[in-house]
């Protein structure tokens, strides 16, 4: 029930990655025929397309880092026992988590200056900080979930499946 | 500790975080700010880490890697692969080995609208594998010839790793994919060179197929019109200067998806499945990249590409010797890394090095990728043949790489002679002026 | 003995731009007036961080000079906005004299994150384009790549649409017909191939971009008094005449040369162009005012300031 819960939340977080990886092709594809066809264009389309990209790829690397489906080498990994890749995927995750953890504190710190800043959008002026703000927000996502990852792989592991799938990266 | 030391520290300690299954994007940005830290100061490496990583998922450029993805998604789940591979064979399945011939060419049509050469394989394992072993081909020459037809994904455009190439070395994405579509036409052709090879030596490995009359011909070819279609839209607003390559990206998306949805082939589960897939390997790569700019920050700070550069053209072993030398490494990494992971983390080092050279960056651009993609059908492991027996679950990995070994063969002859005439690559792109 | 100290300098422009000699120049010349204590190493293409992070990289260390193109950035330099409004300089030389005499008064306030080492200009761009541009109404319908956010609001205003796109990728936008026109200083156009796919070039001073060379204030801080006077008798309106000069001679240079190339158009304009273009930029003028008095600024003593001094060096259309 817990676990069936946990995977509620991972779903709708990458599902809602998924709703930005659309909005920025509808963003291209709308901008490219507005040009060709009406020689007209959305203001700050290149923007909104950057911006977004930003917040997609935040909250995807949060379902990504909780799947454990991030580009890894497994020669080691793939070639020792039971108990030994527990070990490494700990120490793999508590690393993980460490460096999630150190660019989420980062990332506020950038996300925060840009709000002083008072960095703007090129056509219509709008403020920049909102779109970092919430590609912030999906990073913070990425650290809970990393917690609770690691949480798991030490005290649960049988919740979590044992074996990640091997993901095509490129 | 001199800045000398640091760095080869820093490359240590890289190699055993990766062996223990540390992301790689994650032991890379680990290893790069920390010797950065020690270097600069950890105010300044801190700093560094807020700004490259919201630099870089903001960067528009690199939208053009989640847009290929995603039309390679769209049209993969709306069982294109499937089609090509059914005309190919209608065509051809009456030969001896023509299945074999038929998988090549579905693969070749299947790459030009789809950018990754492990997505190539997976789709082929499930659409040609069953086919070929149907008809009593060997588990070995199955899989084989889909593990080398898949890396044909990577080399013909669009590709992502000649995309990523490009936005590392500052190259023209365009141009590199227009380089990538000879050498690309030359795999397959001596790739079907080598099962009429095989077939000669061997014939009773390769057994007939049965014979399709010319009215299924005709059916399978009307089903493949869209795929056409789209291939020529994408890549011929890219070659006759219509859209940026990040708009193609986008217009093959949006095309994919309407074609899609148009002939039915695309529901609401699907549409979601293929957002999702593109949205996974999108973080995925991010996360390399971002990595691999803090590392490569590291890397100028200790000045390490200006000093390899040295050290190799001080060798005394020519600049054919240095990249001879270039592609062993590639090769050796390549039982390690995925071919994204090892572009991203090696060209920002090995790239002034060729162009201190005088070599073509377009053309190492293709180089690189090639022997990069043999590293992911090599023995003693490779990413397609991982992925291939993820598919295929009742083969090893021997019969896997016995398969392969004669596409490894060919494929070693094409980097020869694509060293040798640097023009099959440079040909078309210099006529796009 | 003063310790020894070593700076490491930031450019984004590629290596064989002539912003970088200039800039090496100015360090030799540091490393010869502290007789060796002050070094440098300059990094160009970007190796340090990206062109827009430049001013943040001064600010927190990661560079300890950087050269910035406050404009990357809407919103965050309101004064300095004002310098790239169209029809102010007439020349880059004595342009980066004025701009520095005249910014000196407002670095301290607009960026105090950073010490301000001097401001410059580039020679005055123009309009390149595939269709001819003599009066502002041609620009309604176009598509052009702005130099500058100010000459962005520009375009908006006279009806045309913006293309964002990096120097080294317009090229490509305006052979795809991404972009009509766009607005580059005269020497680059050949630098970026950008005379390959243009035909007419409106030769008139039209803008500038305005640029900042900034220290990180703790590395200037953590200096021997002695070191100190150093760095400052290098920030200082000679030395931004002087770093910006040679990057001026070429851009000026580049004029003669697209106007020798057979298949090029060079046209001047005449008064009553001029005086049209600059009423249709006049509400560009009063945009910048507003973000300025939000700054808490008076944009009116501001722009007299700068005029001023534009006059005083001889800079002055
Ligand atoms: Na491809
Ligand atoms: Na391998």
């Amino acid at each position: 029930m817990k676990r069936n819960f946990m995977d509620r939340v991972i779903d709708s977080i990458e599902w809602l990655a998924a709703i930005f990886v659309g909005l920025v092709a509808a963003d291209i594809f709308i901008s490219v025929v507005l040009r060709k066809v009406f020689n007209t264009s959305i203001p700050d389309s290149y923007d909104f397309g950057r911006l977004l990209l930003g917040i997609l790829i935040f909250w995807g690397i949060a379902a990504t880092s909780y799947r454990g489906t991030h580009i890894t080498v497994d020669l080691v990994w793939s070639s020792v026992g039971p108990r030994m890749k527990r070990a490494i995927d700990i120490f793999a995750t508590l690393v993980l988590m460490f460096v999630v953890t150190v660019q989420t504190a980062m990332l506020f710190d950038k996300v925060r200056g840009t709000w002083n800043d008072n960095v703007l959008t090129y056509d219509l002026n709008i403020p920049t900080w909102p779109f970092f703000a919430i590609a912030w927000a999906g990073d913070v996502c990425a650290v809970v979930l990393i917690g609770i990852r690691t949480w798991r792989l030490i005290f649960q592991p049988e919740l979590l499946s044992s074996k990640p799938e091997t993901q095509a990266n490129e | 500790m001199s800045t000398d030391a640091v760095a080869v520290l820093g490359f240590l300690v890289l190699f055993i975080l990766m062996l223990l299954r540390v992301p790689v994007g994650m032991a890379m940005g680990l290893v790069g700010v920390t010797g950065y830290s020690y270097i600069v100061g950890p105010g300044p490496a801190l700093k560094l880490v807020g700004q490259t990583s919201m630099r870089t998922v903001t960067d528009y450029t690199f939208g053009v890697i989640p847009m290929f993805m995603l039309m390679g998604a769209f049209v993969s789940i709306s069982g294109v692969s499937k089609e090509l591979f059914k005309a190919a064979n209608a065509f051809l399945g009456h030969l001896r080995g023509g299945l074999g011939v038929a998988t090549v060419i579905a693969c070749g049509g299947f790459a030009a609208i789809c950018g990754s050469s492990v997505a190539t394989a997976a789709t082929f394992s499930s659409v040609a594998y069953p086919e070929m072993r149907r008809y009593g081909y060997p588990q070995s020459f199955s899989t084989g010839v889909i593990a080398a037809g898949g890396t044909l994904g990577a080399m013909l455009p669009p590709s992502t790793v000649l995309a990523v190439y490009a936005i590392i070395t500052q190259q023209d994405i365009g141009k590199l994919f227009m380089a990538g579509i000879l050498p690309g036409l030359l795999a397959m052709a001596m790739y079907v060179m080598t099962i009429a090879i095989i077939v000669r030596v061997r014939p009773e490995l390769l057994p007939a197929g049965e014979f399709k009359p010319w009215k299924e011909r005709f059916k399978g070819l009307k089903d493949v019109w869209a795929p056409l279609v789209l291939f020529a839209f994408v890549i011929g607003g890219l070659y006759g200067g219509v859209f940026t390559p990040t708009e193609a990206g986008g217009m093959g998306a949006g095309g994919a998806f309407i074609l899609g949805v148009v002939r039915g082939r695309l529901n609401r589960a699907q549409i979601r499945e293929a957002l999702l897939q593109a949205t996974r390997t999108s973080a995925a790569v991010f996360t390399v990249l971002i990595g691999a700019l803090l590392f490569g920050y590291f890397l100028t700070i200790t000045q390490t590409p200006q000093k390899l550069t040295e050290f190799l053209t001080g060798m005394g072993i020519g600049r054919y010797g240095v990249l001879a030398l270039i592609m062993v490494m590639y090769l050796v990494l390549g039982c390690l890394m995925d071919a994204m992971a090892m572009i991203i983390l090696t060209v920002p080092i090995i790239y002034p090095v060729i162009v201190h050279m005088g070599f073509d960056p377009i053309w190492f651009g293709i180089i690189i990728v090639m022997t990069v993609e043999l590293g992911l059908i090599h023995p003693p492991v490779g990413m397609n043949v991982f992925v291939i027996k993820s598919v295929v679950k009742d083969v090893s990995f021997t019969t896997i790489f016995k398969g392969v070994l004669p596409f490894v063969a060919t494929d070693l002859i094409r980097l020869v002679i694509l060293i040798a005439f640097p023009i099959i690559a440079l040909w078309l792109p210099q006529r796009m002026g | 003995q003063d310790k020894a100290v070593q700076l490491k300098l930031s450019s984004w422009v590629p290596a064989q731009h002539p912003l970088n000699p200039a800039l090496q120049a100015w360090a030799d010349d540091i490393k010869k007036a502290s007789n060796g204590s002050i070094t440098a190493t300059l990094f160009p293409s970007e190796q340090l961080g990206k062109a827009f992070d430049h001013y943040d990289m001064a600010r927190d260390g990661i560079a300890d000079f950087a050269y910035v193109n406050p404009g990357y950035q809407p919103g965050r330099f309101p004064v300095m906005a004002g310098a790239s409004l169209p029809f102010l300089f007439a020349n880059g030389k004595s342009g980066s004299a004025a701009i520095d005499a005249w910014y000196r008064q407002y670095a301290a306030r607009e960026m105090k994150d950073v010490k301000f080492c001097f401001a410059f200009v580039h020679d005055p761009g123009t309009f390149h384009s595939r269709k001819k541009i003599t009066v502002p109404t041609d620009i309604k319908g176009m598509k052009v790549r702005p130099a500058t956010s100010t000459v962005g609001q520009m375009i908006t205003a006279l009806g045309g649409t913006n293309v964002q796109a990096s120097a080294p990728e317009s090229r490509d936008m305006l052979e795809r017909g991404v972009a009509d026109a766009i607005t580059f200083p005269w020497g680059s156009i050949g630098l970026f191939g950008i005379d390959k796919v243009t035909t007419f070039h409106m030769d008139s001073p039209l803008y500038v971009t305005p640029f900042v060379w900034v220290m990180n204030q703790g590395k200037y801080n953590a200096m021997s008094p002695a070191q100190k006077k150093v760095i400052d008798d290098h920030c200082t309106t000679e030395w931004a005449e002087k770093v910006a000069s040679p990057w001026a001679d070429f851009e000026f240079g580049g004029r003669a040369k697209i106007a020798a190339q057979p298949g090029h158009e060079v046209y001047k304009l005449t008064a009553e162009q001029t005086e049209a273009w600059k009423k249709a930029v006049a509400p560009g003028e009063a945009q910048w005012a507003d973000s300025v008095k939000k700054a808490g600024q008076d944009p009116k003593a501001v722009m007299d300031s700068l005029k001023a001094n534009l006059v005083k060096y001889k800079a002055a259309l």
